[in-house]
């Protein structure tokens, strides 16, 4: 039945994706059976013992065994997507998989012998998402609004799509990522205010909840009595594991106008995380003339920063020890300080992007009224520091900023079903856009931070008599010469009629719709015919591409999750209960004795429940918390693994 | 889809193509939801206003937000591809028009070329003190930039935010005896010429 088709809304990160849905109530999280919203947007690809297809990973299962299986792993893969070599050069020191050019100015990624485009790679992540969602609701689910920095450029958003189609899913809308954090931002407020303070539509394990207080405890309440009927200009803020937005908007009743957006599609967590590998990295090669930069030590400095950082947002130091082997052995504490000393400048970046966001909006820092906070690096007590110092005033932070975003991605699927007609959303394209004139200038059609869908017409004609055809090279950005501004493609106007040269006239539609993705059309003006329009993509795939990786996903994906996914379970808990022995044996002896015979009941106990039980959710818990009761055991490995490589 | 053939050049159609009933907006039936292109509507027209430089900005908007409302491709979700692709260009159109009119120096130019003027591209006379002018304040500003002098910088910054608002007042003014005659109508052409001049000055600093 058409009207009540469920939409789901996907927040499809570079470390973490969700998936949520809206019905009568609002939107709600899609959690795993512990109650995680959150997916590691990691896959592994495992040969398969038997030697037929290899099988994939997702997930936490992935990111859980990154060290073992390094350049299988593939981690950040939105970094890659709808980029070419070029653009990612800084990445690949960080990258522990290999990555290789693909045709048209695409990368690919490389495992064994077999090349994934990262649109597979971002497909096999929805794909896990879109299962999630069917388990829950019980029914087959077709459509997905799926959320992406609003800062994407055309390719980068082409991609998503492109990944969400190679994953069943018709993506019925692109929205940005702060959009969708102020559309549940807005309504939150709206609807505390008229019920007075309301219970959370989703309200998670964490204890954070989607709605505000009517007042903010910490902030300067000086909002009208009225407050709902108001117009607010509020900007959010989003930092997450591989890029930064800012957006200006006005939020009013249920319009949310974007007025602007400025960011940076590669700065992130990710790159805090960085700061430290490079000072390890550093301090390694001083003391110990040792270069660590294997693969398998790249994910284990990953994921090392990476609790490095999460410990420095809640204590004022953190101890960093690394076991080199030959009893060598690095160590240093790190305080809070000296890492806000590294990310400074990164962070520093965020805010010269607010001030062009504000400066586009034309407005200064005292008319942002409330300034939402979204994605995990804002927990960074250094970023709250640094934005309430450059808004002057503290950010409102009652929104748990790693679900906001899959919420308001599915409010707005519940607004494209036909649920929420009310609700009115405005944005805008991120970057100018241009056409290559004479001399390599860029000729600007629409400027960036134009209300989409817009809409700009160039005329064009031929040099040469008897042309029947014409290119045109189409610019996103900012700078003034083509050389520095991204080719989004070339576009070949063809089956002119053939006519002295400057005589044909040919009217090029370049309309940016509400996904913000361009399309253009052609229309030759002496004979009226629409003329044909071949577009060569860079950095993206064909729509034979797009159509073979739809086909071939089904051999390429794992096996299905209902159907064997008691299989999975049990291997898993071969696989952690083997790998547990190993590390007890390896670096058991670090551990007290009493430690160690727990870890060893542990072991008998999960194999027992795994052999007898038909209770798969109570098996999938009892493997989550032995992940978690060798957490300390794991990280002995980790020092272990550094210390062979 | 249906085209508005029963219209005369400019105004609202009588009745809705689709539905017969009579209607209050070029774009749309607020009956039967059928998009018109209206491509031949002028931007006034369009939000339902006499051709004027003096708008009442919060109007502008409302008219804008209902349009907007009733046109944006969020609204026919389940609809045929060629509705998508009209609502977008009727969306698209509705957002040039609303951007026109709430700025002060895009709604003059507008006016204009609408009232007889000439547009930039026919008419690139720019005052030559004007010229000189803006010649000196640029190498004031590279000057300024290379040194990383910001006393100098927030110095430049307001002299021509000052300019700018100087030039707009004189915009406005001429702006406001439209059609006028050639005389006004050149008058105003060369001070959106210098506007843009100084525009991008503001946007170097
Ligand atoms: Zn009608």
């Amino acid at each position: 039945m058409d009207e009540t088709e469920t939409i789901l809304g996907i927040d499809l990160g570079t470390t973490f994706s969700l998936v949520a849905y809206a019905d009568e109530e609002g939107p709600h999280i899609i959690r795993d059976e512990t109650g995680e919203g959150r997916l590691p947007s990691v896959i592994g690809v495992v040969p398969s013992p038997e030697g037929g297809k290899p099988r994939v990973t997702i997930g936490w299962t992935a990111r859980n065994h990154a060290v073992e299986n390094p350049r299988a792993t593939v981690y950040s893969i939105k970094r890659l997507i709808g980029k070419g070599m070029d653009d990612i050069r800084q990445e690949l020191p960080f990258l522990a998989y290999a990555v290789t050019a693909g045709p048209r100015d695409t990368v690919r990624v490389e495992i064994e012998e077999d090349r994934y485009t990262p649109e597979e790679i971002s497909s096999v992540i929805l794909r896990a998402l879109r299962e999630r969602a069917e388990r829950h609701l019980g029914r087959a689910v077709r459509k997905a609004v799926i959320t992406v920095p609003a800062y994407f450029d055309d390719a980068q958003r082409q991609a998503t799509r492109d990944a969400g189609q190679a994953a069943g899913l018709e993506v019925v809308r692109i929205i940005n990522e702060p959009t969708a954090a102020a559309l549940a931002y807005g309504i939150g407020v709206r609807e505390a205010l008229e019920q007075g303070a309301a219970p959370a539509p989703a309200r998670t394990e964490r204890g954070h909840v989607s709605l505000p207080q009517p007042t903010c405890p910490q902030g300067p309440s000086d909002k009208p009595a009225n407050a709902s009927a108001a117009a607010q200009t509020v900007a959010v803020y989003d930092l997450g594991g591989g890029t930064f937005d800012v957006s200006i908007l006005r939020i009013e009743r249920d319009v949310f106008q974007v007025l602007s957006t400025a960011g940076d599609t590669h700065l992130g967590g990710d790159d805090f995380d960085r700061e430290i590998i490079k000072l390890v990295q550093r301090e390694v090669q001083e003391q110990f003339g040792l270069s660590i930069d294997s693969p398998t030590t790249r994910q284990a400095l990953r994921g090392f920063a990476e609790a490095v950082k999460i410990r420095l947002s809640e204590q004022e130091q953190a101890n960093l020890e690394l076991d080199l082997g030959d009893n060598r052995s690095y160590h240093r504490t790190i305080t809070r300080n000296e890492f806000e000393a590294l990310i400074d400048e990164l962070v520093e970046r965020t805010l010269v992007l607010c001030r062009h966001a504000l400066r586009d909006a034309g407005l200064s820092p005292e008319d942002v009224e409330q300034i939402v906070l979204v994605g995990g690096s804002t927990r960074i007590p250094l970023v709250r520091r640094r934005v309430e110092a450059a808004f002057g005033r503290p950010p409102y932070t009652a929104l748990n900023p790693d679900e906001v975003v899959a919420i308001g991605a599915a409010m707005q699927a519940s607004v494209l079903s036909g649920a929420a007609a009310d609700m009115l959303l405005l944005d805008v394209t991120p970057l100018s856009l241009g056409i290559e004139t004479m001399g390599g200038a860029v000729g600007k059609l629409i400027v960036r931070n134009t209300t989409i869908p817009c809409r700009a017409t160039e005329m064009f004609t031929t040099f040469v008599d008897g042309q029947t055809a014409i290119k045109i090279k189409v610019l996103q950005g900012e700078r003034e010469l083509a050389a520095d501004c991204r080719a989004l493609g070339e576009f070949e106007l063809r089956g002119i009629p053939a006519m002295p040269a400057g005589l044909p006239k040919v009217e090029v539609e370049f309309l940016i719709d509400a996904n913000g993705i361009l399309n253009v059309a052609a229309r030759e003006q002496r004979s009226g015919k629409q003329a044909g329009i071949q577009v060569v993509p860079n950095h993206g795939l064909t729509r034979d591409e797009v159509a073979r990786i739809t086909r071939e996903s089904i051999e390429f994906a794992r096996e299905d999750i209902d159907a064997h996914r008691r299989i999975d379970l049990v291997n898993q808990v071969e696989f952690d209960t083997h790998k547990a022995e190993q590390m007890l044996a390896k670096v058991g002896d670090q551990l007290k004795r009493a430690q160690r015979e727990r870890i060893e009941r542990d072991i008998a106990a999960l194999r027992k429940l795994a052999a007898e039980t038909q209770d798969l959710d109570e098996l999938h818990r009892a493997l989550d918390a032995f992940g978690k009761s060798t957490l300390h055991l794991a990280e002995l490995g980790i020092s272990a693994a550094l210390k062979d490589t | 889809m249906a085209s508005n053939a029963n219209t005369s050049r400019g105004t609202v159609p009588a009745k809705c193509v689709s539905c017969d009933r009579s209607m209050d907006s070029p774009l749309f039936c607020a009956h039967c939801r059928t998009l018109y292109p209206a491509d031949d509507v002028s931007h006034f027209e369009l939000f339902g206003l006499d051709p004027s430089y003096d708008l009442d900005a919060e109007v502008i908007r409302r008219t804008y937000l209902n349009l907007a409302r009733a046109i944006h491709p969020d609204r026919f979700p389940r609809a045929a591809e060629e509705v998508e692709r009209l609502s977008e260009r009727v969306s698209a159109r509705v957002n040039r028009a609303f951007q026109t009119l709430s700025d002060p120096v895009l709604r003059a130019e507008y006016l204009l070329e609408m009232l007889g003027g000439k547009s930039a591209t026919q008419d690139k006379n720019v005052p030559a003190e004007v010229l000189s002018q803006t010649l000196m304040l640029r190498e004031e500003i590279e000057e300024a930039k290379a040194s990383d002098d910001q006393e100098s910088l927030g110095r430049l910054r307001a002299q021509v935010g000052k300019l700018c608002e100087q030039t707009l007042a004189g915009v406005a003014e001429l702006a406001r005896r439209l059609p006028g005659d050639e005389v006004c109508r050149q008058a105003l052409r060369a001070k959106l010429n210098s506007m843009k001049y100084y525009q991008k000055l503001l946007e170097q600093l």
